[in-house]
């Protein structure tokens, strides 16, 4: 278990990370998500004891990252910004990680490589991007740590690569309790693969749920009314988010249980209605523009 | 064995136990045979064998499959299946009498199409 408690870090004037705290479960897949500059890869990266919190600790299993190799053997970070040694090859990776992490599979890795057409000998510097973060996966897996840190790893990859990264992901989870934690922008995908969202606004968690209740807690619903129904009062009793009207047709996103807001609304005779549960990327829409992150003025 | 449906915006466990159920109502999935494990059914369609564990157990707890420790999950018969798929047929068939109603559609004519197709299957 990761266990972040009350975690800020600033870079001199700017406050990157705001008193987060998060707990990121054993063989859940958590993913992150957050608004650009929300503090996401700075959160990663304390976690995975590159940088030292201000203030709040956070410990992996029990133990503090920061300086601690062997929490530092429990996980292997896939940095958004990779780094590799100069003239470095393939083959000089994997010793050099088998030297750090102790579990390290090097068949494993040969086999990887060959099956992902990765040259053992070439220079990782001739690689292309999308190959550069194929080898680090590659690495994370081979590594059997328990868990795997992911920063925009999907990214760089094309739609093959990435159909067979989540699919040996799936494999690891299932066979030997891999937890990974993935930080991403792309929506669509955390929705396939994560357990456990955590959002990311300014530096703060704006809620941090199990994918399952977030979807069966808010709904869109889109309906009609004739002009003398009585739906602004009904929709009192129901916890609107958003309500848009363009004449006599709603959209209202509200949160709660389905069959709640279709009884709610059904009591003032719309002429139709529609309930729709939210994707991933609705959610994220409207939790920011709450939180005041609005579309609309980034538009106009 | 199954697709999903990427444009579907309901959560990937339902979707998993709706396929599910439509291969054992079709008779592809017999009863007694042997449904994917978790890790392959996870692995094929590139999902979270968390999200699938979550389907069966669902699937188990509506009686449509059975667990087998050590071995795994099972088709149950599809007595109750069907029983429930007439139930869950009601709303939809309301909502559909409605739709013809607002078209004007008499429940004659209703009725008639419906026989027609009863007797094309």
């Amino acid at each position: 278990m990761i266990e972040a408690k009350n975690v800020s870090k600033s870079f001199s004037d700017i406050l990157a990370v705001d008193n987060v705290s998060v707990t990121i479960r054993e063989g859940s897949v958590f993913g992150m998500i957050g608004t650009n500059g929300a503090g996401k890869s700075t959160f990663l990266r304390m976690a995975a004891g590159v940088f030292r919190p201000d203030s709040g600790t956070i410990t992996l299993d029990d133990m503090p990252v920061y300086e601690n190799p062997a929490a530092k053997q429990e996980f292997f970070y896939i940095s958004d910004d990779q780094y590799f040694f100069a003239n470095t090859t393939p083959k000089e990776l994997m010793r050099y990680y088998s030297v750090v992490y102790p579990k390290f599979d090097k068949e494993r890795m040969k086999k990887m490589l060959a099956q992902f057409n990765l040259d053992e000998k070439r220079k990782v510097a001739t690689f292309s991007k999308g190959m550069k973060k194929q080898l680090s996966v590659i690495c994370g897996i081979c590594a059997n740590t328990k868990y795997l840190f992911c920063d925009e790893t999907f990214d760089g990859l094309d739609p093959v690569m990435r159909q067979a990264v989540k699919s040996i992901f799936a494999q690891e989870i299932a066979e030997r309790g891999l937890t990974p934690v993935i930080a991403s922008h792309n929506l669509r995908e955390l929705e396939d693969i994560c357990d456990h969202v955590g959002l990311l606004h300014r530096g703060g968690v704006l809620l941090s749920r199990d994918l399952e209740d977030m979807k069966v807690n808010i709904h869109k619903v889109q309906c009609a009314f004739k002009a003398d129904s009585n739906i602004e009062e009904v929709l009192q009793n129901v916890d609107v988010v958003k309500k848009e009207i363009r004449g006599s047709l709603y959209t209202i996103t509200a949160r709660g249980n389905a069959d709640d807001i279709r009884n709610q609304i059904q009591t003032a005779n719309p002429i139709f209605m529609e309930l729709l549960p939210l994707s991933l990327e609705e959610i994220f829409i409207s939790e920011t523009e709450v939180a005041g992150y609005d579309i609309k003025k980034l538009i106009f | 064995m199954i697709t999903l449906d990427y444009a579907d915006r309901r959560p990937i466990y339902e979707q998993v136990i709706e396929k599910m159920k439509d291969l054992i109502l079709l008779g592809v999935l017999e009863t007694d045979s042997q449904l994917p494990s978790v890790r392959e059914l996870a692995m094929d369609l590139s999902i979270n064998p968390n999200t699938v564990q979550r389907a069966y157990a669902e699937l188990e707890r509506q009686g449509v499959i059975y667990c087998v420790k050590g071995r795994g999950n099972f088709v149950a018969g599809t007595d109750g299946l069907k029983d429930k798929q007439k139930e869950e047929l009601k709303p939809q068939l309301s909502e559909l009498v409605k739709k013809a109603q607002k078209a004007d559609m008499t429940e004659e004519e209703f009725i008639t199409l419906v026989k027609q197709f009863y007797s094309e299957q």
